[in-house]
């Protein structure tokens, strides 16, 4: 245990020092919430009381998709997970203490959303704090389970690029978060209930907590952990 | 029981290519052995089958003791540093956290440095650092020296001498042969996949003939000659030399370097 501690908390260091990373996971996410929260919010006020959930959105989907997969190609797309094995540690540490470490790195970013949105944007905080925190946690640990595959399945850095800009994109243009979802054409509503974006932000609205916002995430989040498993017990047996 | 690895029938082949076609070999304990062979010749799939990294197709390998295995460079992430990476392995191998090795290593000045910053020879004592903790019995080393200046391979060939002092088991892959001579007490030599060569350097030097190579210095340059017959062959060069009048400035005999044996060795396996 002492040791798996000191690897998720190693991990969260080298998250830190490792650019891309920081850029996702903070930078670009909160640059993102002080422009386009200050936009929101002047031209249509009545987004005050969505906009944490917005912001958070856009930043556990960026964190997600485009953040931790790089770190998993790195380590199991190299000789990496060597060290594991030599070491007679299990092959799925890695995953997940990237994971752990992206999960708090995440969760950090959305605090500072919440705690920064009443004061720059005269924001509404959910009313009922632990189920909304509740709500985040599952939301960034499916998002972050979608990651992982993607992490685990995509062999290179170019093609990963793509196909995470084509789970990202989608999943901030459908979810509603820029604009209400009824607004969209039938198809691209159905469109964007494939990700967990838009399930997300609805289990994050007040009173939004039920199982009709979270059997979905819930799905994803074991058919993620099904698909590492089977990815990782291919490498092993390599 | 005096082996420290027992090799018997090891067959490893990727799709229809065979790599390994059916390896025997024992290792004793406290023996400095190597795995030598040309790129693509099965020396880092054989070691890896063996170390437990690699899934083999039949055979069986009996290793007796704890194995400590010297990763090759990349193995470890871009931004950790030395002392973490020391600390993260010691944690993982639930054995004391010793920073001495890394002074004893020449890293201790890197330490502040990420594994990315770090240069090729301070990567690889960094992993022989690494596969020290936990005091293991049998040391892997694959390509210990490969990309180090002349200065980092002697520092390296001085820690293998300490390990084996204290009666390590050092297992090594190369195809350096004046590393592999100077550090080893046998060598295998794999050739398509099979070992062309069990035995000590000497044993190799017999097998393949009693060759003298002559090196011969003069005013005009070097010359070296290749013989069966010392005695005859330098008779008569002396002889021509004398005749030519050129004066000999220096001469030496010798049985041949290992690197020599091994050419020979893999050419007569491809005839």
């Amino acid at each position: 245990m002492n040791g798996f501690l000191y690897g998720v908390t190693l991990q969260w260091k080298l998250d830190i020092r490792s650019k891309s990373l920081l850029v996702t996971c903070y930078i670009v996410p909160l640059i993102f919430f002080l422009l386009m929260g200050g936009i929101f919010t002047s031209v249509m006020p009545e987004m005050g009381s969505t906009i944490i959930q917005s912001m958070i959105v856009m930043s556990v989907s960026m964190g997600a998709f485009i953040g931790l997969p790089p770190s998993l190609i790195e380590t199991y797309g190299s000789d990496i997970k060597k060290a594991y094995k030599a070491n007679g540690v299990p092959i799925c540490l890695g995953l997940i203490t990237m994971f752990l470490s992206a999960f708090v790195h995440l969760m950090i970013t959305c605090v500072v959303i919440v705690l920064l949105a009443p004061i720059l944007f005269e924001a509404t905080l959910p009313i009922q704090l632990p189920f909304f925190f509740l709500a985040l946690a599952i939301y960034i640990t499916s998002s972050l389970s979608i990651g992982s595959v993607l992490g685990l399945t995509v062999k290179n850095q170019a093609k990963l690029t793509m196909i995470a800009q084509l789970v990202f994109l989608p999943s901030i243009m459908l979810s509603g978060i820029m604009f209400p979802i009824e607004f969209l054409p039938d198809f691209l509503e159905t469109i964007g209930l494939i990700f967990p974006a838009s399930w997300g932000y609805r289990l994050m609205l007040d009173n939004g907590f039920c199982f009709e916002n979270l059997w979905y995430l819930t799905f994803i989040f074991f058919a993620a952990v099904i698909v590492c498993g089977i990815v990782l017990k291919k490498q092993k047996v390599k | 029981m005096n082996h420290a690895i027992q090799v018997r029938g090891l067959k490893k082949s990727y799709g229809g290519n065979i790599v390994l076609g059916g390896l025997d070999f024992e290792i004793e304990k406290g023996e400095t052995f190597a795995l030598l062979g040309v790129n693509g010749a099965g020396k880092t799939t054989s070691l890896e089958c063996i170390e437990g990294l690699r899934k083999y197709d039949s055979g069986t390998i009996t290793v007796n003791g704890k194995m400590g295995i010297q990763l090759q460079s990349s193995s470890l992430p871009a931004h950790i540093k030395p002392m973490e990476a020391v600390r993260l392995f010691s944690k993982w191998n639930k054995a004391k956290i010793d920073f001495t090795m890394l002074n004893a290593l020449g890293i201790k000045e890197a330490t502040k440095k990420q594994y990315i910053q770090l240069s090729t020879g301070q990567k690889r004592r960094l992993h022989l650092a690494l596969a020290l903790i936990g005091n293991p019995d049998i040391i892997f080393l694959d390509e210990p020296t490969a990309g180090l200046d002349a200065l980092g391979r002697v520092s390296l060939h001085e820690q293998i001498r300490k390990l084996k002092s204290q009666g390590k088991t050092i297992v090594l892959a190369s195809h350096d042969m004046a590393e592999v001579e100077s550090l080893c007490d046998r060598i295998a030599i794999l050739n398509n996949g099979s070992i062309a060569f069990c035995g000590t350097a000497a044993e190799l030097t017999d097998k393949i003939g009693e060759k003298y190579f002559i090196h011969i210095k003069t005013r005009q340059g070097d010359s070296a000659f290749e013989t069966d017959n010392i005695e005859d062959t330098l008779i008569a060069l002396i002889g021509d030399l004398k005749q030519k009048e050129i004066r000999i400035l220096d001469i030496k005999v010798d049985r041949g370097t290992l690197e020599r044996h091994f050419i020979e060795m893999a050419r007569r396996e491809t005839e």
